[in-house]
């Protein structure tokens, strides 16, 4: 499908100035907060987002990630202004749109994509006229539209769809139609707001694939809304982690999953991340295993596994290998190895203290 | 029987008048109802153009001619019929009052409609940078079109019924008819044709807007 020069080419869209390479952030937001007022039958106003401040890079694929209700949905609503900030700032490539005219507005949007969990293709409309409308919108010429919609529809592997209608698409096709769609304009952004939520695990492969293509061969930096950790885990470079409207914890995707700082953060990680034992699977160890338990982490490039087991080999102590497991985070790996360790008390302390200076070790039962 | 063919040229005068009546109200009550129940839509809270003032106003208008029985209705607009077109008598008079009935039960019809459409729809047409007024005229009322046809069908019946009485106010039409050379001449042919030949009006009405819509919905 070797279309990718194309779909950077004469199609200039979008309202975006040519950033400077690796010096601002595509998307930085400041001491954001958004309240939703009051219903009118009374209760107290939302606040949605509560001061959130975070920069998104040009070429990154960002992941929100955060339980039901977090503010993830209002966050990226808020970058391409479908709502307005209740205070803060925020600026798209640069440019401040808290306080632009509406007007001014849609053009920003038009240079930004998004797609969503359910799709929200136009049902009246075929494949091809779904992805023609924000052309459309643009101002596009008619030739213009043709050549840029087919390019697009073999991009996502849909050309015999084109005048098929929505309602006869499965939902891995629907979600291509989507993002066929908001990449129309050539936006340098794309927001996804729970895009693969609806889809069973192999389309929802697909389409992260699909996603990274976007990413890698245009380009396109990615902001990925999700609940799901192995979304973030297979294509998000950047995390961020949000509890009730404010952002917990972000970083590099690496550097959350193999050491996160915070309750939540954690709890998101050992779903996807082998190699931390369950409270229940402690209380099974704890049964089973006579010492002390302790789980060591590694990181990639933090220290040598051997320097850490010929520490335990010399200090006297006996150990056994309980529970554990190796992880690759995009290239770079990191574990988890839960030990059982016997011996004195004075000659465990000692080791201990001797391994934490290297690795990061947690007496757990 | 025999008194039937005697009166087919009333009979097809009056089969022309209802025809006339309801084509006529349905193009002017039709547009004037879509027009009343976009703006309902498009004004309501949290819409496309949210305006509490204009959506309140033409909500009460409506709230409040709605209820009204259409025979007492009719006898209510005579003056303004008679300001506006000129008389308060005849078909004419009585399309001005149905027109103004089925707007507002139109509007009705169209706002409920257009409400069926996903906000997540709007809110993709929005993202990608659309105004309000484009998004009504791409998005929202394709959107809603099988659901619209269908709605329009159903008031169409409705108004084949409301012409029925346009005897009153001096108007023609099958109603009056039936009401005229059938009841008060105690001829139940006569009666019995004038309603055959509605109810088929009426099938053939609602055979098309069901294909229509069909056809719209592709299902
Ligand atoms: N239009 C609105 N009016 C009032 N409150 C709102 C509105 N939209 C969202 N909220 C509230 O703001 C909070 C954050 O909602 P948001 O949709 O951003 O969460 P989310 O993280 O996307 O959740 P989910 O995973 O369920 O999509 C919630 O408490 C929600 O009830
Ligand atoms: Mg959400």
């Amino acid at each position: 499908m070797g279309t990718a020069p194309v779909l950077t080419a004469p199609f200039a869209f979008t309202t975006f100035h040519v950033a400077e390479e690796n010096t601002m952030a595509l998307v930085a937001l400041r001491n954001v907060t958004k309240t939703y007022p009051a219903s009118e039958r009374g209760g107290s106003p939302v606040v949605a987002i509560d001061d959130v401040s975070l920069e998104v890079e040009a070429g990154d694929v960002f992941g929100i990630i955060g339980y039901s209700g977090a503010g993830k949905s209002t966050l990226v609503r808020l970058v391409n202004a479908l709502e307005p900030a209740t205070s803060g700032s925020i600026e798209v490539d640069g440019r401040e749109i808290t306080t632009m005219p509406e007007r001014e507005l849609r053009g920003i949007r038009l240079g930004i994509g998004m797609i969503f969990q359910q799709f929200n293709l136009f049902n009246s409309k075929t494949v091809w006229a779904n992805i023609a409308y924000p052309l459309t919108v643009a101002g596009a010429s008619k030739a213009e539209i043709a050549a840029r919609v087919a390019e697009l529809l073999e991009f996502v592997g849909l050309a015999d769809k084109a005048k098929n209608y929505p309602d006869q698409l499965s939902g891995g096709q629907k979600q291509r139609v989507g993002i066929a769609r908001a990449l129309a304009t050539s936006p340098r952004l794309l927001l996804a707001d729970e895009a693969t939520s609806a889809l069973d695990p192999e389309t929802t492969q697909e389409v992260l694939e699909l996603l990274k293509r976007v990413n890698r061969e245009f380009g396109v930096t990615i902001i990925v809304i999700t609940h799901e950790m192995d979304v973030i885990q297979s294509i998000a470079t950047k995390v961020a982690v949000m509890d009730g409207g404010r952002v917990i914890e972000h970083g590099a995707v690496f550097d959350v999953f193999s050491n996160p700082q915070n309750p939540s953060s954690r709890r998101f990680v050992s779903t996807v991340v082998k190699g931390i034992p369950s409270p229940a699977e402690l209380a099974v160890l704890r049964e089973r295993h006579e010492g002390r338990i302790v789980t060591i982490s590694f990181r990639d490039g933090d220290a040598s596994q051997a320097a850490v087991f010929v520490a335990l080999a010399t200090a006297g102590v006996e150990f056994e290998l309980v529970y554990g497991g190796i992880n690759d985070i995009q290239g770079r790996a990191f574990g988890h190895l839960t030990l059982a360790i016997r011996g004195t008390d004075a000659a465990i302390d000692t080791v201990l203290a001797e391994i934490s200076s290297r690795v990061d070790v947690t007496e757990v039962a | 029987m025999d008194r039937l063919f005697e009166l087919q040229g009333e009979f097809w005068v009056a089969a022309v008048e209802t025809l006339y009546m309801v084509a006529l109200t349905l193009l002017i009550g039709g547009l004037v109802g879509l027009a009343l129940g976009t703006v309902l839509y498009t004004t309501r809270p949290g819409s496309l153009l949210s305006n509490r003032v204009v959506y309140n106003i033409v909500n009460v208008i409506i709230n409040f001619f709605r209820p009204i029985p259409f025979i007492i209705f009719i006898a209510a607009v005579q003056p303004l019929s008679r300001l506006v077109i000129g008389t308060g008598i005849g078909n004419d008079a009585l399309v001005f009052a149905l027109s103004i009935a089925a707007s507002f039960a139109i509007a009705r019809i169209v706002e409920q409609n257009l409400l069926t459409v996903s906000p997540g729809v709007i809110e993709a047409a929005r993202s990608m940078g659309a105004g309000p007024l484009r998004i009504l005229r791409t998005v929202v009322l394709p959107e809603a079109l099988g659901p619209l046809i269908l709605g329009y069908t159903f008031v169409l019946v409705a108004i084949v019924d409301m012409t029925a009485v346009a005897g009153l106010i001096g108007g023609g039409g099958l109603g009056n008819f039936a009401q005229v050379y059938g009841y008060r001449q105690f001829e139940p042919v006569i009666t019995w044709a004038a309603v055959l030949l509605i109810v088929i009006f009426v099938q053939g009405v609602q055979f098309l807007g069901n294909w229509l819509a069909r056809k719209v919905l592709r299902r």
